[in-house]
């Protein structure tokens, strides 16, 4: 079997050992493959895989698809729920699993999600190596972003250079959100029909996935002269991340981030806009999944450590600019962080 | 992911057919005497939702009610933000945010008087949403029903049209590019004709078809395509040579 993340493998041994369990599932589906990819590093297309590593630190792999088995030289079982016979004594990814499955196990296993994504939370060199590969594609895929948007180009057709930049160039998936248009706009969302006008305010964020590993941009676009108001979000949203910036480090947590993006906004009189009425999250962790826990808010506790992967994004709606994104990958490093986005921190007019 | 044009034509998709399609649910609820339908929706598992409602998660994950009664709700993990662009897509005129799914439903089991549930294919309810629900109180049954209608056929049949003509269109352009590249052509193509979701799988004959990797294409290799069209798929399978 190729693909199996022995640093991945060694430390779930160790937590078996630890919790007293004699074997574990990873599972994957279609949309959540996260579980499974922590170990076995395939991007299967179908809709199930599993891996079971036993106490010996065997690995075996089933497939639901087919092409998915003969591609890995694994095992494929059809009627899925059977590549759960015998149980296991825990499992990553319980959560997403069908019930039928969870039935087939027998006995009730326990969820070892929560524990599985705590290991993925600090990299490897390698999982940083392929994170920077996707930052890189990400600043790129921005580029192409700015290059390609022009007013009368609608939403979707503007999506579809990108996703085709992306793809041509690596990327195994992308997530992206965008939105256009002025102060009506609140959040961003899958693309439609609306034809850019010159003046728009376009957001978007970019994640592609490299190798099974997701990074992010987000970054602001106006179609022509950007007006004054424009300006002064802009300034709000730069000085929110790069507060953030300054202040990640090992030791930090998670709060502490969104308080020093959300601190600046209630500095302009606009603390309101940090709340879940007009935004999400002040940043989050990447790596198999593109939102990756902990969430950047100012109630999560978690204490931030080296080699964690996580974007610092201040984006939300302000009454001046309508919905905006500015937000960059940060690698936590022994005394602060590394920006591995290259690209320029300012807000782009074309 | 979604990140394709979602949008609702009710030209193609008349109100209509939503409504003959929820006239079906109730009726298999009648027949078991249930009160609502459960139907489980996330960004990959979307179609039994999208079938009944037009409701497509791009993100996250949602259950959908349809009340014997009273007129469909969703219990959407998305945020309030993009509640008016799903009203535009959808049939739903309630939607409650539910960033804890199961909560939001048994709230809404409390203030209707219901005790008892249909589920849409409860034996392949996620873990998650299942054994809350069952550890509540509120019975769950299986519920199943046809959801095969002619304009369900009509748009797998228009998917099927829109991956055939391009990728048979397309195909000779991948020869001496990259499975990447052809990815890219192929990506461009399928979304700007209005694709909400690809798959795309190649094959040079030595491999069954697997995800882009960087081979080369030659002059002999096979595509692949899985294409979502307004929350239909059809699946293509072409090769060179023709």
């Amino acid at each position: 079997m190729q693909r199996i993340n022995e640093h991945r493998r060694t430390q779930l041994l160790n937590l078996m050992t630890e919790r007293g369990w004699d074997s574990i599932l990873l599972y994957g589906n279609a949309w959540r493959k996260d579980p499974f990819r922590s170990l076995v590093n395939i991007n299967f297309s179908g809709d199930h895989a599993l891996a079971r590593l036993s106490r010996s630190g065997d690995v075996t792999v089933t497939f639901s698809d087919p092409w998915d088995a003969e591609t890995a030289s694994a095992a494929l079982q059809a009627d899925f729920a059977k590549a759960f016979a015998g149980g296991a004594a825990a499992v990553a990814g319980l959560e997403f699993m069908e019930e039928r499955f969870v039935a087939a196990c027998g006995t009730l296993p326990v969820s070892a999600t929560t524990e599985v994504e705590e290991l993925r939370r600090v990299k490897t060199a390698e999982e940083i190596g392929y994170i920077r590969q996707a930052c890189d594609l990400a600043d790129r895929g921005y580029q192409r972003f700015v290059e390609v948007a022009e007013p009368g180009m609608r939403e979707f057709e503007l999506v579809a250079e990108v996703e085709a930049f992306l793809k041509e160039n690596g990327a195994e998936d992308n997530f992206m959100l965008i939105a256009s248009g002025g102060i009506e706009v609140v959040g961003m969302k899958p693309p439609t029909d609306r034809k850019l006008q010159k003046g728009d305010s376009i957001t978007t964020e970019l994640t592609p996935q490299v190798n099974g590993y997701y990074a992010q941009i987000c970054r602001t676009l106006v179609l022509g002269e950007p007006s004054p108001d424009q300006l002064k979000a802009f300034e709000i949203f730069s000085e929110a991340q790069c507060a953030a910036q300054d202040l990640i480090k090992p030791g930090v947590t998670a709060a502490d981030a969104a308080r020093a993006q959300n601190d600046v906004f209630r500095k302009y009189g606009y603390g309101e806009y940090t709340g879940a009425k007009y935004t999400r999250v002040r940043g989050h962790c990447l790596g198999l999944y593109p939102d990756e826990t902990p969430h950047i808010l100012e109630d999560v506790d978690y204490v931030l450590k080296k080699d964690m992967v996580v974007i610092a994004h201040p984006n939300t709606y302000l009454p001046l600019s309508g919905y905006m994104v500015f937000g960059d990958v940060l690698l936590i490093t022994e005394t602060g962080n590394t920006r591995l986005n290259k690209t320029e921190k300012k807000l782009f007019t074309k | 992911m979604k990140r394709g044009l979602i949008t609702w034509d009710k030209v193609e998709l008349p109100p209509s057919v939503f409504e003959a399609r929820l006239a079906r649910a109730r009726k298999a609820l009648a027949a078991q005497d249930l009160p609502a339908l459960l139907v489980y929706s996330d960004v990959w598992r979307s179609n039994e939702g999208r079938h009944l409602t037009n409701y497509m998660p791009y993100w996250n994950r949602s259950l959908i009610v349809i009340p014997r009664e009273q007129p469909p709700v969703l219990l959407c993990g998305l945020s309030p933000r993009v509640y008016p662009w799903i009203k535009s897509v959808t049939v739903f005129e309630e939607i409650r945010p539910a960033s804890k799914l199961v909560p939001t439903l048994l709230q809404l089991c409390t203030e209707r008087g219901w005790t008892k549930l249909g589920v849409l294919d409860l034996p392949r309810l996620p873990h998650e949403i299942y054994a809350p629900q069952k550890a509540s109180g509120v019975e769950a049954s299986d519920v199943q029903f046809d959801l095969t209608d002619d304009a369900e056929i009509a748009m797998h049949r228009r998917a099927e049209q829109m991956a055939q003509e391009i990728l048979t269109a397309e195909l000779p352009r991948g020869a001496g590019l990259t499975d990447y590249q052809f990815s890219g052509l192929l990506e461009r193509a399928f979304r700007r004709a209005g694709a909400e979701d690809l798959v795309l799988l190649f094959s040079t004959g030595d491999s069954a078809p697997r995800p882009a990797c960087g081979t080369m294409l030659g002059d002999k290799y096979s595509v692949a395509v899985a294409l979502e069209y307004r929350g239909h798929w059809a699946r293509v399978r072409r090769g060179l040579p023709l």
